[in-house]
């Protein structure tokens, strides 16, 4: 299992291009086959594919061969993990504050 | 206090969090600054503040040391930056005592601590409204973007792609 920094910058790395964003964009709206996600684009298909390859490599899309077609699928996983780093630092202060409050109160009582 | 810094917190990056306590905020202050009390409340069960320093004054140490409850040991320097009594408290993870600069600490599992604390308190009614807004840097992606020479447009960009996923998990 890969550290979360570690997972963090691969999927910053994925997303600094625009035909990465594109890509991930358009399967934000569902699965498709490679030849689809690749259409909008003018460049060589093997250039297409390193891109596919980078998203994949970092976990942001999976693909599955059916035939002679193979289909990508957004994997949403990595994405949260940008988001739950500013979850945990909440989870902390909240935590934090709450203690806080337990003390005071428990200090004014004191004080009565 | 017509000197002190007007705070524009980063909805990205810092953390407001905001409380009203039926406690007067002389008693609020106390707890922020008196090492005894720190050591009562700080850090998040079950983890333990076992040790606090504090010199308060700008510049002065502010020193905690955390214990797991595996009892493994955790230092934790910081320096006052600002201090109004029962006021404006101000503290920071990136320097030491007397302002010395620290190697960005970076934890296993805890990603990076670095962070700026601004503490506000006022009297609200019999008791005290306080605020902690807690300034991050942008630890995981900054120097990389940087590099990549890609400054603008990734938040967004990534914002937009959550709101995608989560439809799509909705969906």
């Amino acid at each position: 299992m890969p550290s979360e920094t570690l997972v963090l910058d691969h999927v910053f790395q994925a997303l600094a291009n625009p035909t990465r964003r594109d890509v991930l964009a358009r399967l934000g709206r569902g699965p498709a086959p490679m030849t689809e996600l690749a259409k909008p684009f003018q460049m060589a298909l093997p250039s297409f594919l390193q891109h596919l390859q980078v998203l994949e490599k970092c976990g942001l899309v999976r693909s599955q061969k059916t035939g002679r077609v193979r289909v990508f699928e957004l994997e949403p996983q990595p994405l949260q993990a940008a988001e739950d780093w500013m979850k945990t630092q909440r989870l902390l202060w909240e935590t934090r504050l709450d203690q806080l409050d337990a003390f005071l109160l428990s200090q004014k009582e004191k004080q009565k | 206090m017509t000197n002190t810094i007007k705070h524009q917190p980063d909805p990205r990056l810092d953390l407001v969090l905001e409380r009203v306590i039926d406690v007067p905020k002389e008693l609020v202050w106390k707890a922020w600054t008196t090492p005894d009390q720190i050591l009562q409340w700080f850090t998040p069960a079950p983890w333990k503040t076992v040790e606090c320093e504090i010199d308060l004054r700008p510049g002065g140490a502010f020193k905690t040391v955390f214990q797991s409850p595996e009892g493994d040991k955790t230092d934790n320097e910081g320096c006052f930056l600002e201090i109004i009594e029962n006021e404006k408290l101000v503290w920071t993870s990136v320097m030491a005592g007397g302002y010395r600069p620290l190697a960005t600490p970076v934890v296993e599992g805890c990603d990076n601590l670095a962070f700026t604390a601004v503490i506000t308190m006022e009297a609200a009614g019999d008791g005290t409204k306080y605020t902690a807004l807690v300034i991050h840097g942008d630890p995981e992606s900054k120097k990389k973007h940087e590099e990549m020479g890609f400054h603008d447009g990734w938040g967004a960009a990534l914002d937009q792609l959550v709101e995608l996923v989560k439809k799509q998990l909705v969906g």
